[in-house]
């Protein structure tokens, strides 16, 4: 469709900005809502350890990432989109951890930051670490580092925006979930 | 550091034994373990905290460095004490230095390691039902130990 | 109809104002507190079990993440660990370059303090600004080391790397900008903010009974207005050659920890301008080999970190690895007295006392 075409063009554009489109009512409005979605990521911020410290950066001056729609308001489950798990999650932490995910609204977004939740990293033959969140629950976004930096969260959030604008995300992906 | 030494051996004879400066250390060997609060009453009078409990396997001894310290003097003190029996026990310092009791929890997480009357023994660091003691050198990390995600964890 | 007496409340481990993975369940009556339990272990990573199976030189990135805010100062205490073991002398430079870097990071690691001390009192400003100040240093960490959070910069014999020219002239540029800010901006939003005071004042009182009691150390301790900091009782870099004072506190409450630490920040300012100014020149690293044996020994080192007295006890036989090594954390002694200092506190202040013993997961549980 030519609307999609003028879309690409800019990322933050919405159906309807300027010219008059025709479309389908289902796709307009999925249009709208993600549009909606991908600009107003409420983080629940899961901080466990060494990330959840470059995570206040990302919170704060210099990396700010209230420009990007994501506010560090509220840390409760009920009210976020998106959760940042970052930090080693060890065997005792692992129910816990879906315990909080389950209580999110859907559709929810999970990036999982540090080398321990892409695959083990460090702790690859520890003991008491789960090698990789992917084995308990589904991750959109893996910012590998040990620590990342804060640019490398924004960068996830950039990505993870794409993948709600093209539908490509988790929780999209199943349908069931989010009507 | 030499007094200290004195004065333990002014009680229990030759059950203790001066190792001097082992490695780093001032380090005195009790031969008994249950000598080992006599012991700590008499280091009580110049030491005031169970700076660390450092525990080692030695398949299939136990070695139990007691490091003491004090606020007021520079000094620090190891009693060192070996558990050969297989019950895995040992008398608590608890009533004794009051900071011994998470040190001691610790050790009966991560070695197994009983403590004999003390006032709340159970696991510290991982939960209730974890299987083994990790800090065991018979605790091997398996691919079996490293792909279990702990979530039929009860606790 | 049965009255119900009072309820139980778990205080974390997924919640944000408790520094990591901490839980306290407490039990209330009321707005009062009458009973507090710790449990910990959401972060227990098993670093000991692997220092049994890592060469002393690679056991540095593990390290780092023991005490995650204060990483250099966790790579300088194993590093004097393995050389005291290994019986290496490291070069004067080495010293005072050890010296330097810690010290930044003890600022780094004591404005993270403030700021999230603010953020846990509702005040976010006070964590914006802290955690500014804390990235003016963060550049010099990164220019020196070439990481961020996790330096990997001390290694076994000195420093990887000498450190970059014109140094000195961007260290104080970034600690007079610190030193004015904390002099200055800082009162208005802390020190003599009336709010603040507040909430600090009286909160969570550890006596010196308490601290002997408990084996606590470190700016806790002092806040106590017990004058022991192992910088100056046992000397160990460049230490004894420095000129600086130790802060204590007088009422041992919430915000006389706040103040030692604040006190404990313009020192460090003094120790690193006098290591700077006295910086001298030569090699900065002893070239040791990369596997290195130790023989049959017990080593014991204890040095000051922001957070108190951290020791190591390490057991050697003869290999390239330990064949255990054994970390004393100072947090998990100090943590032991919530149990007491919790009793008769109202429900909001839990937060700021947790907070004002600023406990570091990564090295209680290990």
């Amino acid at each position: 469709m030519e609307n999609d075409e003028e879309m690409k063009k800019d990322e933050f554009s919405y159906p309807g900005m300027g010219e008059i489109i025709f479309m389908k009512t289902e796709k307009f409005i999925e249009n709208v809502l993600n549009w909606g979605r991908r600009n107003s990521l409420w983080p629940l911020t899961f901080g466990t350890s060494c990330c959840a410290i470059e995570m206040m950066p990302f919170g704060t001056t210099k990396v700010d990432s209230d420009r990007m729609g994501v506010l560090f308001i509220g840390d409760s489950p009920r009210q976020a989109d998106m959760i940042l798990v970052s930090g080693t999650i060890t065997k005792k932490m692992a129910r816990r951890l879906l315990n909080v995910y389950e209580q999110m609204p859907d559709p929810k977004y999970v990036i999982a930051v540090g080398a321990c939740n892409v695959s083990g990293g460090l702790y690859h033959d520890s003991y008491n670490t789960i090698h990789g969140i992917d084995k308990i629950m589904p991750v959109d976004v893996f910012i590998p580092g040990c620590p990342p930096r804060p640019e490398e969260f924004m960068d996830a959030v950039r990505v993870l925006q794409k993948l709600i604008k093209e539908n490509r995300s988790k929780a999209q992906m199943d349908h069931e979930r989010i009507l | 550091m030499k007094e200290y030494f004195e004065k333990l051996k002014g009680v229990l004879g030759n059950k203790v034994k001066d190792f001097g400066v082992d490695g780093t250390e001032y380090s005195v060997l009790l031969v008994d373990k249950k000598l080992l609060k006599t012991a700590a009453e008499i280091i009580r009078q110049d030491f005031d905290v169970l700076f660390m409990l450092a525990v080692a396997d030695y398949k299939p001894k136990f070695e139990l460095n007691y490091v003491f310290s004090s606020y007021d003097k520079p000094d620090t003190i190891v009693i060192r004490t070996y558990i050969t029996d297989r019950d895995y026990s040992i008398d608590t310092l608890t009533e004794v230095f009051d900071s011994a009791n998470w040190e001691e929890r610790e050790a009966y997480d991560l070695f197994g390691i009983k403590f004999n009357k003390h006032p709340d023994l159970r696991r510290i660091l991982l939960p209730e039902d974890w299987p083994g003691h990790p800090l065991r050198k018979d605790f091997v990390v398996t691919d079996e130990v490293r792909n279990w995600t702990g979530l039929d964890l009860k606790f | 109809m049965e009255t119900l007496k009072g309820i139980r409340l778990n205080v974390g481990p997924v919640h944000p104002a408790t520094h990591g993975v901490l839980k306290v369940v407490v039990d209330i009556e009321g707005d009062t507190v009458n009973k507090a339990q710790v449990e910990m272990g959401f972060l227990h990573r098993g670093k000991e079990k692997m220092a049994e199976v890592r060469y002393f030189s690679n056991y540095y990135p593990i390290v780092d993440k023991l005490d995650y805010v204060s990483a250099i100062n966790m790579e300088v205490l194993y590093a004097s660990l393995v050389e005291k073991a290994a019986g290496i002398e490291i070069p004067p430079r080495a010293v005072y370059i050890r010296t330097i870097m810690a010290e930044i990071q003890r600022i780094m690691s004591h404005l993270v303090y403030i700021g999230s001390i603010g953020e846990d009192l509702g005040n976010i400003t006070g964590m914006f600004w802290a955690l500014r100040e804390r990235e003016l240093l963060m550049d010099l960490v990164e220019e020196v080391s070439g990481g961020r959070l996790a330096p990997m910069y001390m290694t076994t014999g000195g420093s990887f790397y000498d450190l970059p020219q014109h140094f000195d002239e961007k260290a104080e540029k970034a600690l007079v900008r610190v030193e004015t800010k904390i002099n200055k901006d800082y009162n208005s939003m802390f020190t003599k903010n009336q709010l603040f005071l507040m909430r600090t004042k009286g909160v969570g009182v550890l006596d010196r009974y308490m601290v002997k009691k408990y084996g606590i150390t470190g700016p806790n301790m002092r806040a106590a207005g017990i004058d022991r900091d192992l910088r100056k009782s046992e000397p160990y870099l460049a230490y004894d050659k420095v000129d600086f004072d130790v802060v204590t506190g007088e009422d041992g409450d919430a915000n006389s920890r706040f103040m030692v630490r604040v006190g404990e920040i313009l020192q460090s300012i003094r120790i690193v301008r006098q290591c700077l100014r006295d910086l001298p020149e030569g090699p900065y690293v002893t070239k040791t080999p990369w596997l290195m044996k130790i023989p049959d020994k017990r080593t014991f080192v204890r040095q000051e970190t922001p957070r108190g007295e951290m020791a190591m006890y390490m057991i050697t036989n003869g290999g390239t690895q330990p064949y255990r090594l054994k970390i004393r954390s100072p947090t998990f002694f100090a943590l032991r007295a919530l149990e007491e200092i919790l009793v008769g506190v109202k429900v909001a202040d839990i937060v700021v006392t947790i907070a004002s013993l600023d406990p570091v997961m990564g090295e209680v549980d290990r």
